[in-house]
């Protein structure tokens, strides 16, 4: 029995590794998809910060009467920023603010009367800085100035307290991570985990993808596309028994989608350095993650049932349905779903509730996360393969049921 | 020596609400001798493929049965998938592989052993003059070409019985031709051929007998002497049209 699935196996894998068009789909788009993703969208990060550092922004200071010296002062805080500063009176204001509207401005300044009146009572004023957040520049320009202004403000504040005669060193209370030693960094991340949480949690959501895409794409072909062709017929009547057929069928199958599990597994890891890049601001924590080899063996003993599992559902589809078209339309709801699943892994933290851990699928894909957390617990991983094993063995049960059944098989 | 006994087959369909039985096959009996080639003939949705796939055990009889010379297709499947070739003509084989390359498989899955697979390969091949395109892909040949492939490897095994689904369906009078010509050549070799068609042309040069099927009923059964007898027609494809078309004289 097991040489006559052999034979079948050996063609369908034959069929699936000699054909580069396939190849390309189910092992080098998994493979690359992500890094290409990733690095195209920290280029055009980076692009775009470049090109906003060399952008002068237009900001206009509109005041009230008297108190140059004071709105010297602010004047003088924009004169580092990359920026073309004017001053307008406040009759203008209407048409300024139009200005920040339609974007011929990015950032609006508006001044009271005698700020000078207000410094010396030591009393506060009010400054009100409009900016349009639809533009491209705008709110980083309010930012800027938002920060120059700040400094404005405690430099007068500094001013006060020295004229009450109290020292300035009243202004710091505290002082944070000033006084770390040579060689200690404030992030005690282990080395490499930063990578592995990254990995971690984006995973599951890829591993199934994969999974599911390459079992579609080999599994609707291989038993209802045989249907369409009417082949499904020869092979019938040959010797060897339905079982080895689609016992021969499943594991080719399995084969293409663990094949795009690991690509995309080997995709992220090569991604996760440019995400890392763009997520934190310090080059610091960018150390390589490896997975050891109690995690590749856990991570084996996650997937490999799963693949079986989606597998056997993809071919359970694919047995009943008339055509691939039609496997397609039923197997498409079971892809949401199982897409759903993938991001709802993504998204619960360390610890997921106990029904993702009862429910098949789901299971692992919590399970893998955690491998890459490295706080994966046996007794779960153990549990995880049962679920998958049993499902996998019921599924597997019922299409051969169907593949006994001529109104399965022959139905029109 | 091919029976048919008492043949029949119900299809149960269940469109939405309504629950229907369709009689494909009605109590159809006959028989085959080595050397002879029968012909199925009847209009669409006669039941001729339901009565082929019966005959190959793709498909059970809801009652009645099928022997070749002391097996019977209800107990000795297997036996029975040794002993016979099936093909249909709506087949499209995959077109990634060479015909070379599927005659093995077929060979393969057949239990055949490897010099044995090399024999069938080389007859067949050269029957079917098929030298030219056997290491092409599929993909590439011509329908024809297909046709013969398709034929060639439902007989890798070298079967007593070949039961050919309309085997003639779409290709040009050339191919037609190289097809029914190596059916004769294998009824001269001693082997049963059982084919279905609608092309009484084709039928009447190639049949030794007939079997009229109509409504999943058999309506005439004989050679085409026998048939033109009880008649007041001439030739086959009258007395077939006096079954089919209104105003016949059987309708
Ligand atoms: N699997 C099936 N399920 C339900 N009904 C079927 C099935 N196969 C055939 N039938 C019905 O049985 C009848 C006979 O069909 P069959 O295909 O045997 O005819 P045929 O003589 O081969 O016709 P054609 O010349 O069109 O190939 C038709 O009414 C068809 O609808
Ligand atoms: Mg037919």
């Amino acid at each position: 029995m097991f040489k006559d699935s052999l034979i079948i196996l050996r063609k369908e894998l034959r069929r699936i590794f000699t054909d580069r068009r396939l190849l390309f789909m189910l092992v080098v788009l998994p493979l690359v998809m992500l890094p290409l993703m990733y690095s195209f969208m920290g280029r055009a990060n980076k692009a775009r910060m470049v090109e906003i550092n060399s952008y002068s922004s237009r900001i206009t200071i509109c005041s009230g009467e008297g108190g140059e010296e004071v709105r010297g002062w602010f004047f003088e805080s924009l004169s580092a920023l990359n920026a073309h500063v004017e001053t307008a009176g406040t009759y203008e204001l209407d048409s300024l603010k139009q200005r920040v509207i339609d974007k011929d401005l990015e950032v609006l300044v508006v001044m009271p009367d005698s700020m000078d009146d207000h410094i010396r009572a030591g009393s506060a004023f009010d400054l009100s800085i409009f900016y349009n957040s639809t533009g491209d520049y705008s709110k980083f320009a309010f930012d800027q100035v938002d920060i120059a202004f700040a400094a404005v403000g405690e430099a007068i504040i500094r001013q006060r307290i020295m004229e009450s005669g109290m020292s300035e060193d009243v202004l710091t209370a505290f002082t944070i991570n000033k006084q770390l030693a040579a060689g200690e960094f404030a992030d005690l991340a282990e080395e490499g985990s930063m990578m592995g949480k990254l990995i971690g949690v984006m995973l599951p959501f890829f591993i199934v993808i994969y999974l599911f895409a390459n079992s579609m794409k080999v599994g609707l072909d291989s038993v209802a596309g045989e249907k369409e062709r009417g082949t499904l017929a020869m092979l019938l009547v040959n010797q060897v028994s339905r079982l080895s057929i689609v016992l021969g069928k499943m594991i080719s199958v399995m084969v293409a989608a663990i094949v795009g599990a690991v690509s995309s597994a080997i995709g992220l890891r090569i991604a996760s350095r440019y995400l890392i890049s763009m997520t934190s601001d310090s080059g610091a924590s960018i150390s390589e993650y490896t997975m050891g080899s109690t995690a590749v063996l856990q991570f084996a003993i996650v997937v490999i049932p799963l693949a079986i599992l989606i597998s056997s559902l993809v071919l359970l589809v694919s047995t009943f349905a008339r055509n691939v078209k039609e496997g397609q339309g039923m197997i498409m709801p079971v892809y949401i779903a199982v897409m759903v699943m993938g991001v709802t892994t993504m998204q619960t933290g360390d610890i997921p509730p106990e029904w993702m851990r009862m429910t098949p699928i789901f299971n692992s894909l919590v399970v893998l996360k955690d491998i890459f957390m490295q706080d994966a617990v046996w007794g779960n991983i153990v549990f995880s393969l049962a679920t998958s094993l049993v499902v996998s063995a019921v599924l597997i049960f019922i299409t051969l049921r169907m593949f006994n059944d001529e109104r399965v098989l022959f139905r029109i | 020596m091919l029976r048919v006994e008492n043949l029949s087959k119900e299809f149960r369909n269940s469109r939405g609400r309504q629950r229907n039985v369709v009689k494909a096959v009605s109590n159809l009996s006959f028989q085959c001798q080595p050397g002879e080639i029968y012909g199925l003939l009847g209009p669409n949705g006669a039941g001729k493929t339901t009565t082929l796939r019966c005959l190959s055990t793709l498909i059970k009889p809801t009652s009645g049965n099928v022997w070749i010379d002391q097996y019977n297709v209800l107990e000795h499947g297997q036996i029975f998938r040794s002993k016979i070739g099936f093909l249909t003509s709506d087949m499209k084989l995959d077109g990634y592989f060479t015909p070379d390359y599927m005659m093995n498989w077929f060979g393969q899955l057949n239990k055949m052993e490897d010099c044995r697979i090399e024999q069938q390969k080389e007859k067949l091949f050269n029957d079917l003059q098929m030298t030219d395109f056997i290491h092409k892909k599929i993909d590439q040949l011509s329908t024809g070409m297909k046709q013969k492939t398709a034929v060639a490897i439902s007989l890798i095994h070298d079967p007593e019985v070949i039961i050919f689904d309309e085997p003639t369906s779409g290709l040009d009078v050339i191919t037609s031709k190289a097809v029914t010509d190596f059916l004769v050549s294998r009824a001269d070799s001693g082997k049963i051929v059982i084919i279905s068609t609608h092309n009484m042309t084709i039928a009447e040069k190639l049949c030794h007998r007939f079997g009229i099927l109509v409504d999943g009923e058999l309506k005439e059964e004989g050679t085409l002497s026998d048939i033109i007898e009880g008649s007041s027609w001439d030739n086959l494809e009258d007395v077939f049209f006096s079954y089919i078309l209104p105003g016949g004289n059987h309708v």
